[in-house]
């Protein structure tokens, strides 16, 4: 099973997506980190997601740039978190893939697919405001966007959170209850 | 407690006020903590968060806060979290807060509308 969980910044999408890993049985639980600190800000920020995790049993692994060279074993649940900075870090990153970022994530994607038991990925809404950017933030909405798409395509449900209220526009269970 | 959410200009205020027209709407922007306890109704919540925030106080605890001491309020406010990051600081923390303390807001309360291009639909229903 494939699922991919949207939303907005402080939206509750982690959350849910790690409610969704825990429901969906036992095997071996992979947190596929792909932040990469830097500063006070980013480290607060692992720091706050190491504590929501702390205690569900996930096995964390980092990832910065090259999903498709992780190896994980048939039984296991994977979380990845977030396709936003995974993207990012490929296109600007010395060893990322540059303008080969989309099909290098896709590609990272489809083997997790192929390997895991269960795969979740959290992604981000960053595409509907007033502003409007040029240059590589534009690139970089364009790249996630297209990501995203082929995600949607890929995955057996699609939900975006909505300040912890799941909005199903693929698969899921009607009714599945809120976060608390 | 009830939430009417959506973006920027699609409606939400005059949505709320139709649905709830015994409410004394007031400005979220222009609230002090104690009156935001008292009011029936709030528009522009996150206007709230901003300027508690610019005042420098801290709004982790804010909405069990609110839900403990004005369970009956309708809050209506916009969703700011659907944009690239923001290269501002402040910018990045407003957002942030306005999500949390609405996501918080949003499992205390019993009914909550997103409004679109003036339509409400009903996201929770409890």
């Amino acid at each position: 099973m494939m699922a991919v969980v949207t939303g907005g910044s402080g939206s509750g999408k982690s959350a849910f997506a790690e409610d969704k890993i825990l429901s969906l049985g036992q095997g071996k639980r992979f947190y596929i980190a792909t932040m990469h600190p830097y500063d006070e800000e980013s480290y607060k920020r692992v720091e706050r997601h190491r504590k929501m995790r702390a205690g569900k049993g996930f096995e964390t692994v980092e990832c910065y740039t090259g999903l498709e060279n992780l190896e994980f074993p048939q039984d296991a649940i994977v979380l990845l978190e977030c396709m936003s900075n995974l993207a990012a870090n490929e296109m600007f990153e010395e060893s990322g893939a540059g303008a080969d970022t989309v099909e290098a994530v896709l590609r990272g994607v489809r083997k997790l697919k192929s390997q895991v038991r269960h795969l979740v990925i959290v992604t981000n809404e960053i595409f509907s405001e007033a502003a409007s950017y040029e240059g590589d933030t534009v690139r970089y909405q364009e790249y996630l966007g297209k990501i995203n798409q082929k995600l949607g395509e890929m995955a057996d449900q699609v939900v975006e959170v909505v300040y912890g209220i799941p909005i199903w526009h693929k698969g899921g269970k009607t009714g599945e209850n809120a976060v608390e | 407690m009830e939430m009417i959410i959506g973006g920027a200009f699609q409606g939400k205020s005059d949505y709320a006020k139709e649905k709830h027209p015994e409410i004394c709407w007031k400005n979220g922007g222009k609230l002090e903590e104690y009156q935001l306890m008292k009011a029936e109704g709030v528009l522009d919540f996150q206007e709230f968060i901003r300027k508690e925030l610019k005042a420098g106080h801290d709004v982790a605890g804010l909405a069990e806060k609110l839900a403990e001491g004005n369970p009956d309020i309708v809050v209506v406010s916009q969703e700011v979290g659907y944009g690239v990051v923001p290269m501002d600081a402040f910018d990045r923390k407003y957002r942030e807060a306005v999500g949390r303390v609405c996501t918080g807001l949003a499992s205390k309360s019993k009914k909550v509308t997103r409004v679109v291009c003036g339509i409400g639909t009903v996201i929770k229903d409890a």
